[in-house]
């Protein structure tokens, strides 16, 4: 009796411990691989672990939950703009329908159906989290230079080619990243992002079912239920409190590189919102309305760790640096994958500019 | 000699005194709500509660989520903790084995009266919850919204409560397993109530630690609330499967357990 039981506990133990097959294919084939895997269709089951504790006030709570809790998604994906992800919990489900017009979150718990039109400018939801879609982002980027081969694992039950990437940047707070790559289809099927100072990542995602199947169209798509309450979505208030921010005079004067990091574009984003950097190595700069500064402002310099000088406040939670600066007309958020350095660097940058 | 088993169980008052204070707190929560119409918080309280006040007809399924944790396992730990070790205590065991019977015929009898006993509280907390639920609340005709925002029709949602009653009551032959398997254990029917009980609460405390994650998948409690999968759309499948498999690992051993030793021990009261 005893040695059954031990062979049943035994059992997902030995299974998962099978050997992966290696077929040796170089970092930067899998790489295009990756890139190359946008359209294949799956259906897939996830968990998202974050060990961010990221002080950031009451505005960007769910935001910030999702790089220090664990997440837990459903997905059915049949292509860039036809996808669905459910964040399940044991007490509701919120999912994101994705259309070519925008998409649609659910919120069972409100009743509540959010419309989101594409946005240069959004917030961290669990759908970034799968592993498909943020492998894909965190190599997009990449050299060849910075990536090696570290050999393969079993993920969801199938052989997963690892690929590591070490960013060259100098101001990078993100020591390596880890995606397993699941070797027939190209798709990631699991993905770590370690800080400077860790062994455990500061933030895991993988698939626990992976499935290379084209979900039913009905599965993904949406129809807000009758008694549903309809609002617009968070993304655009963003955009547009940004742009309010800017018209009201609250203009941050952004230079062509800040931090050793270069200015690159965001198509449709306002002229005060900045994002510097390459790859997984980014810092983003934007004016911040009032309210939203002063509780942000409030949380920061609670933080364990958090540094106060003339410049402003700023902290980090891993490997993502947040901070606060007073500008002349107004006050400033600067954060992204850098560290503390790089941050006062930029802010230091950032004054002279005013 | 089942007959038997069950026929002393379902006339003893104690028992249905035990099934109807089950069912006094998921009354008296319908009751507050429906006069104060303050349901919790979205995300807050037992499953489905923040829901009932738009739609009465998943007030069955609130109430199994309100009983869950606490109150139906603590019902379920006193019946079986008492299956055998209550006649032990009674000193009525060594008469009961003295018949022709044998011990294994014994304790099938009691292990169907305390699995019958689990099925019939399980189904008079949905009934009366549903019984609430249509006396107290708005019922919408078209039937409800399943979690992902998809409607469900009255014939669906009726469908899918009776699985999850089904995968509650296999979720508490898990805690029956237990409370049987120390009821051989000891004379003391309190004594396999408190161990059970204690196992329970080990499980629902391990589950929240990180540290704990290795074994998680094991624990008891693990996939107790995976009902709530039934009303996601398509059904989440994969926990209450795994909650399904698990609960019969526990069932089998544990009840093999108790077997093993009530068949081989000197029974002296």
């Amino acid at each position: 009796m005893v040695g059954l039981v031990a062979v049943l506990l035994a059992l997902p133990s030995v299974i998962g411990a099978l050997p992966a097959s290696d077929a040796g294919t170089p970092a930067a084939d899998l790489r295009r691989a990756v890139l190359a895997s946008a359209d294949v269709p799956f259906a897939g089951y996830a968990q998202s672990a974050g060990g961010l504790d990221l002080p950031v006030g009451d505005q960007l709570t769910s935001a910030a939950d999702l790089f220090s809790d664990r997440t837990t998604m459903r997905a059915w994906y049949r292509g860039p703009a036809d996808w669905r992800v459910d964040v399940v919990a044991p007490t509701g489900e919120t999912g994101v329908h994705a259309d070519p017009g925008g998409t649609w979150t659910w919120t069972w718990e409100r009743a509540v159906a959010t419309r989101t039109a594409p946005s240069p400018l959004a917030l961290p939801t669990a759908p970034d989290l799968l592993p498909s879609a943020l492998g894909r982002r965190l190599l997009s980027e990449a050299t060849d230079a910075e990536l090696t081969r570290v050999g393969a694992e079993r993920v969801a039950g199938r052989d997963a080619l690892g690929v590591r990437l070490r960013p060259a940047d100098a101001a990078s707070s993100v020591s390596r990243v880890d995606v397993w790559v699941d070797e027939a289809s190209g798709v990631p099927l699991r993905v770590q992002v370690f800080g400077a100072d860790g062994d455990r990542p500061a933030l895991d995602t993988s698939f626990l079912e992976f499935e290379p199947t084209t979900p039913p169209a009905e599965v993904t798509a949406f129809d807000p239920p009758a008694d549903a309450e309809l609002r617009e979505g968070q993304d655009a208030q963003l955009l547009q409190s940004a742009v309010r921010a800017a018209e009201d005079g609250r203009r941050v004067r952004l230079p062509a590189a800040l931090a050793g990091l270069d200015r690159r574009t965001i198509e449709g984003a306002p002229r005060s919102v900045g994002l510097y950097g390459r790859g997984v190595t980014l810092l983003a700069v934007s004016p911040l309305p009032g309210r939203a500064a002063d509780g942000l402002r409030d949380a920061l310099v609670r933080a364990p760790g958090a540094v106060v000088d003339d410049l402003g406040v700023r902290i980090s939670a891993g490997p993502l640096g947040l901070m606060l600066v007073d500008g002349e007309d107004g006050p400033v958020l600067l954060t992204g994958t850098v560290e503390l350095d790089a941050l006062a660097a930029a802010a230091t940058e950032l004054v002279p500019a005013w | 000699m089942i007959a038997v088993e069950l026929r002393k169980l379902f006339r003893r008052p104690r028992t249905w005194v035990t099934i109807g204070l089950l069912n006094g707190l998921p009354v008296l929560v319908a009751v507050l709500l429906a006069l104060t119409d303050l349901a919790p918080r979205p995300g807050e309280g037992p499953v489905f509660l923040s829901a009932v006040l738009t739609n009465g007809t998943l007030y069955p399924l609130a109430a199994l989520a309100i009983v869950l944790p606490l109150f139906l396992p603590i019902a379920v730990s006193v019946v079986a903790g008492e299956a055998v070790a209550g006649e032990a205590q009674a000193g009525t065991l060594r008469y009961l084995l003295a018949r022709p019977a044998g011990r294994t015929r014994l304790l099938v009898a009691k292990l169907v009266a305390v699995i019958a006993f689990v099925l019939v509280t399980v189904v008079v907390v949905a009934a009366v919850g549903y019984l609430t639920g249509q006396l107290l609340f708005d019922v919408s005709p078209i039937g409800g919204t399943a979690l992902s925002g998809t409607t469900l029709t009255s014939q669906e949602i009726a469908g899918r409560t009776l699985l999850a009653i089904g995968y509650v009551t296999v979720s508490m032959l898990g805690v029956a397993a237990f409370a049987l398997f120390f009821s051989t254990l000891t004379d003391s029917p309190l004594g396999a109530t408190l161990g059970a009980l204690a196992v329970l609460i080990a499980s629902s405390l391990l589950f929240t630690l990180d540290a704990a994650s290795a074994f998680a998948p094991y624990l008891p409690t693990r996939y107790w609330l995976a009902f709530v999968d039934l009303f996601r759309d398509p059904i989440l499948w994969r926990d209450v499967v795994r909650g399904v498999a698990l609960q019969g690992v526990y069932v089998v051993v544990l009840v093999g357990a108790a077997w093993a030793n009530f068949t081989t021990k000197d029974v002296t009261s």
